[in-house]
C-alpha cells in the first residue's frame, strides 16, 4: 500500500481535528493508528474510507486521489472494506443476507452466486451455523466477525477497521483479532484503529500515533513500543498499559 | 433480546433481572408487596423464555375470557337500556335502509380514495423534511403544523368554499377526498418521519460504506425497518380517517353519518339510526386492525 498525505486539514465547525498533516509511506501492508480519544484517529480513518470530505490538502492512496466529488468517492468506497466499532450489521437481515446485499446490489452478482460465495466465507471462518440468524441472536464477537466477512466478501483492495473490538466484551476480543490476523497473513492489506496495543505491536508494519490534531509520532512497532523515544507516546502507553502485565 | 438461545442458567439470570422490580427495593411492607404484585398482574405479563413474546393463548381460556368480556359489555348495555325504558322501533328505520346503505358506500368510496392519496402525501412530506431543498423542508413544516393545529371542520369549509372554488373544482366528492387526504397526510407525514428518524445513523453510515446509493439505502435498509415500526400508528390514523370523513356532511356530501342523521330527522328514532352507524364504522375499522396486525407479523424481525 502506498499512502501520500499532503497538508490534510479537517474541521468540524470551528474545531480543527486534523491540522496540515503530512506523511508519505510506501510498501506498507498493515498500518495501525493509535492514540488518545478525540485525537483524530477515527476522522483520519473515515477520510481514508471516503466517508468524509477533507477541507484542505490531499490524500493519494495507491492510485486513488481522495480529494474528489462525492460521486467518485462512492465509486472508491465500493472497492474497499470498512468495519465500524459496532452495529455494522443491518438488524432486519440475517447474517447471510447482510453479506449478500452489497454483492448483489452494488457489485452486480447473481443472487445464487452471491449466496454461495457468502456461505463459503462463513464456512471458512466457522460461522456457517449462524448464516440464517439475525444480528440480535448473535454475540458481539460473532456480529463483528460477520461484519468483517461482509467487508472482505467484495474482495476489497484493502480493509479499514475502526476500533473493531472496542465495543466488545473482553472475552470476544480475541476471536475478532484472530480473524483480522488471519486475513492479514493471507495478504489482505489493513488500516486499523485500535486500543489493543499487543495486537498493534504484533500485526502492524507501521504505527501512527495520532494526537492533538496530527501525527504526533510514527514509526515501526519497534520504534514506538520498544525504543520508546517520544515522551508524548510514552505517557500514553504508560497509561494504556498500566494494568496489563 | 432473544431468550431462546440462552443456556438455562443464563436464562434464569435474565429472568431474575426482569424481576428487578422486586429486587431493587429491599425494604417493603406486606402491603407494598401486595401492591407490587397487583401492579405486575395488571401491566407486566411475563415474557416466556421458551417461545416468542407473542405466544398463542390457550384456546379454551381465550374463548372463555372473550365470552366473559362480551357478556360483561352487553350486560352493561342491557342495564343502561332497561333503565331508559326505550322502545326500539326498528321498522321505521328499515324503510330507509337503502339511504343508509348508499351513505355507507359513499363513506367507503371517500375513505378508500383519501387513504391512497393521503398515503402518497404522507410519504412525500415525511421524506421531504429531509430534503436538500430548503424551501421544501420549510413548506413541509408549515403544512404539518397548520393542518395538525387546526380543526378539520374549518379546513373542510375553507378548502371547499375558498380553494376549490377558486380552482374551479365543482365536484364536491373530489374536493372531499382531497381535503381528507390533506388532513390525514399531515399526520401520516409525522408518523413516517419519526419512523425514518428511528433508524440509527450508524446504519446509514454502514450503507454508505458498503457503497449503496441513497435510493438503495432507503429501499434496502430504511424502509424495511420503518414499515414494522410505523404500522401500528398508521392503522390508528387510517381508522381515524374513516371516522373523520363524517365531517364532510357539512359540505353536503351524503356519506354514512349524514344518511343516519337524515333517517333520525325523518323517524325520530335516534338510537335505531345511530346504532347501525356505529356498527357500520366498526365493520370498516376492524379489518384495518386485522390487516395491519398480520402485516406487522409478516415484516417483523427480532431486535
Amino acid at each position: 500500500m502506498r499512502l501520500e498525505i499532503a497538508n490534510l486539514t479537517k474541521r468540524f465547525g470551528d474545531n480543527v481535528v486534523l491540522d496540515s498533516v503530512n506523511l508519505t509511506l510506501d510498501g506498507i501492508n498493515s498500518l495501525v493508528l493509535i492514540g488518545p480519544s478525540g485525537g483524530g484517529k477515527t476522522t483520519l480513518l473515515r477520510i481514508l474510507a471516503g466517508l468524509e470530505h477533507m477541507n484542505d490538502g490531499n490524500i493519494i492512496i495507491n492510485s486513488h486521489c481522495l480529494n474528489c466529488p462525492e460521486q467518485e468517492l462512492l465509486e472508491y468506497r465500493r472497492h474497499i472494506g470498512m468495519v465500524y466499532q459496532a452495529y455494522n450489521l443491518f438488524p432486519h437481515l440475517t447474517a447471510l443476507q447482510n453479506i449478500v446485499l452489497p454483492l448483489t446490489q452494488v457489485h452486480g452478482m447473481e443472487k445464487r452466486a452471491a449466496e454461495e460465495h457468502a456461505c463459503s466465507l462463513l464456512e471458512r471462518f466457522h460461522l456457517a451455523e449462524h448464516a440464517h440468524k439475525h444480528p440480535a441472536a448473535l454475540s458481539g464477537g460473532q456480529q463483528q466477525r460477520i461484519a468483517i466477512c461482509r467487508a472482505v466478501a467484495i474482495k476489497p483492495e484493502y480493509l479499514l477497521l475502526d476500533e473493531p473490538t472496542s465495543a466488545l466484551d473482553p472475552e470476544y476480543t480475541s476471536e475478532v483479532l484472530d480473524l483480522i490476523e488471519e486475513l492479514h497473513e493471507e495478504g489482505m492489506e489493513l488500516v486499523l484503529v485500535t486500543h489493543e496495543m499487543g495486537f498493534a505491536h504484533n500485526a502492524a508494519d507501521y504505527v501512527l500515533f495520532i494526537a492533538d490534531g496530527g501525527i504526533a509520532a510514527h514509526g515501526t512497532p519497534k520504534d514506538i513500543f520498544e525504543t520508546r523515544e517520544n515522551p508524548r507516546v510514552n505517557r500514553f502507553l504508560d497509561k494504556v498499559l498500566k494494568y496489563t502485565s | 433480546m432473544p431468550k431462546k438461545n440462552l443456556s438455562p442458567r443464563l436464562r434464569d439470570q435474565t429472568l431474575q433481572e426482569q424481576d428487578g422490580l422486586q429486587r431493587k427495593n429491599p425494604p417493603r411492607s406486606s402491603s407494598q408487596l401486595r401492591r407490587g404484585h397487583f401492579f405486575r398482574a395488571l401491566f407486566l405479563r411475563p415474557v416466556s423464555p421458551d417461545s416468542s413474546p407473542r405466544q398463542k393463548d390457550n384456546r379454551g381460556i381465550l374463548a372463555f375470557n372473550t365470552l366473559l368480556v362480551v357478556l360483561l359489555l352487553s350486560g352493561l348495555m342491557w342495564f343502561g337500556f332497561s333503565r331508559l325504558q326505550y322502545t326500539f322501533m326498528w321498522e321505521n328505520v328499515w324503510i330507509y335502509r337503502v339511504n343508509l346503505f348508499n351513505g355507507f358506500l359513499m363513506t367507503i368510496l371517500i375513505s378508500l380514495g383519501s387513504l391512497l392519496l393521503s398515503t402518497l402525501l404522507g410519504v412525500f412530506f415525511g421524506l421531504a423534511q429531509r430534503s436538500r431543498i430548503h424551501i421544501l423542508r420549510i413548506f413541509s413544516r408549515f403544512y404539518i403544523e397548520i393542518i395538525r393545529g387546526t380543526p378539520l371542520l374549518v379546513q373542510i369549509l375553507i378548502f371547499f368554499y375558498v380553494i376549490a372554488n377558486a380552482l374551479g373544482v365543482e365536484n364536491r366528492y373530489t374536493a372531499g377526498i382531497v381535503v381528507m387526504s390533506i388532513f390525514s397526510g399531515a399526520y401520516l407525514a409525522e408518523i413516517i418521519r419519526a419512523g425514518v428518524d428511528s433508524v440509527g445513523t450508524t446504519q446509514i453510515e454502514t450503507a454508505k460504506a458498503i457503497g449503496l446509493t441513497k435510493p438503495q439505502t432507503y429501499r434496502f435498509v430504511i424502509f424495511p425497518q420503518v414499515i414494522t415500526r410505523v404500522l401500528p400508528p398508521l392503522a390508528g390514523q387510517f381508522a381515524s380517517l374513516i371516522k373523520d370523513s363524517s365531517l364532510l356532511s357539512i359540505i353536503a356530501i351524503k356519506e354514512f353519518t349524514m344518511a343516519a342523521r337524515e333517517v333520525n330527522a325523518n323517524t325520530f328514532s335516534t338510537l335505531e339510526s345511530y346504532i347501525p352507524l356505529a356498527a357500520g364504522y366498526l365493520l370498516l375499522t376492524i379489518p384495518i386492525s386485522f390487516l395491519t396486525k398480520r402485516l406487522e407479523k409478516r415484516f417483523s424481525y427480532e431486535t
